[in-house]
């Protein structure tokens, strides 16, 4: 089914629980309420960039325990081998992103901590809220990040916007108020 | 009023990648990448996971995880769904299993008056794709768009914030035009007007928020040793 992208007119008061004709009404073994999962998320772009569109509900309903099993190294090599990005590249993809968790090395530096810097120059891991992971994966599939003699397709290593536009609180939350 | 997008992150990637794609087979992949295609998340943007995060927190012991949700949302008046159970997942022992959960739900307040309660991180009752509310242990209780906690044990914060996300929306658009809304300012044209992002790009993303969960606490509470290579992944899961 192809994804058809939603274009919402949201309204100045939103609706909580909009959707909730569909209530999951399974109780654990002491009549607890049992939650299933709808949506997961790991490292970014790992499910939008590299699988298919029917591998999407795969992710989303399943645990980084079977994504191993379940093939997910392949099919970031299959995509990457798509554009003839070469081994390296692919190989090395599947092999930090898989299974999909961010990892984190917490008594490394603060000061080395960003996205995949655990696997690129064992540094403390993790993601960071200026890090710019829309560049650092253009670049890591489009350029030579991963593979100092990968051809660079140029204009696609990065979007263009620096992460400069946003100024993250030096303190709790970090999060910028809400505009 | 204008129209806004629902969007996931990684579409952009894919997008850009359709320009070196010479194989219709390719090309089909790049166009079915999004996150938000299972019918649920489509249909319910408050089930979606827009971006986590985790770095150093305040001092050298401390670490900060972030979940991003809803986006893009605007103005301020969005609330939580308290149907939903959004947890952080931890796994220390290196077998891609929970050990930790943190746990955060919602009332059915609105606005400031809604209030969240966090649990954990703690072992969870169970792993995988199910779970059920912990029962035992500490809780905090904290209205929305107010911290709770403690500066120096766990510190939460919930509501609504900027969304932190960075990207020059339109110009994928401009690239890959079968991902424009059907509605809009950004629904035409419909063929590509461009093969390259564009130098400077838009911060497409400025005007709108996200519903956001902080959690900032001890990574001596996350960690399965004070080793110099301990390790620990996190991921971010909505359940219903």
């Amino acid at each position: 089914m192809r994804h058809t992208l939603l274009a919402l007119a949201l309204p100045a008061a939103l609706v909580v629980g909009a959707c909730g004709s569909d209530d999951n009404d399974s109780t654990g073994p002491n009549g607890e309420r049992v939650y299933v999962q709808v949506e997961r998320l790991g490292n970014p772009l790992v499910s939008e960039v590299f699988f298919p569109k029917r591998d999407h509900g795969l992710h989303n309903n399943s645990a980084p325990a079977t994504d191993v099993a379940n093939g997910f190294g392949a099919k970031i090599k299959a995509f990457t081998d798509a554009f003839n990005r070469g081994n390296t590249i692919g190989n090395t993809l599947g092999a930090v992103l898989v299974p999909d968790m961010l990892m984190v090395f917490p008594n490394r530096a603060g000061s080395s901590a960003g996205w995949l810097s655990w696997a690129l120059a064992n540094g403390y891991g993790g993601r960071k809220l200026t890090d710019d992971v829309v560049d650092a994966g253009l670049t890591a599939t489009f350029g030579n990040l991963l593979d100092a003699s990968a051809t660079v397709l140029p204009g696609l290593t990065s979007d263009n916007v620096p992460m400069t536009v946003r100024s993250f609180l030096a303190t709790f939350p970090y999060l910028e108020s809400p505009r | 009023m204008r129209n806004m997008f629902r969007q996931r992150r990684g579409v952009v990637v894919a997008a850009a990648a359709i320009l070196a794609a010479t194989s219709a087979l390719v090309a089909g992949r790049v166009l079915a990448s999004d996150h938000q295609d299972t019918p649920e998340v489509e249909l319910n943007p408050r089930m979606d996971i827009n971006d986590v995060y985790a770095f150093p927190g305040s001092s050298a012991d401390r670490i900060a995880l972030v979940m991003t949700t809803s986006s893009p949302i605007a103005g301020q008046s969005a609330s939580f769904d308290p149907d939903l159970l959004y947890q952080f997942k931890i796994d220390n022992t290196g077998d891609a299993t929970e050990d930790l959960v943190i746990q955060v739900t919602f009332d059915d307040g609105t606005g400031t008056a809604q209030k969240a309660t966090v649990r954990g991180p703690v072992a969870p009752a169970m792993t995988g794709t199910k779970s059920s509310l912990v029962a035992t242990g500490d809780k905090i209780t904290v209205n929305v768009g107010s911290t709770g906690g403690s500066a120096t044990g766990i510190q939460v914060f919930t509501g609504l914030r900027a969304d932190p996300f960075v990207i020059d929306l339109e110009q994928f658009f401009n690239i890959i035009p079968d991902r424009r809304p059907s509605t809009g300012p950004l629904s035409t044209p419909s063929t590509a007007t461009a093969s390259a992002f564009r130098s400077p790009g838009v911060d497409f993303l400025r005007p709108f928020n996200a519903l956001a969960i902080v959690v900032e606490l001890p990574k001596s509470m996350l960690q399965s040793s004070s080793a110099a290579d301990a390790k620990f992944g996190v991921w971010g899961t909505i359940s219903r």
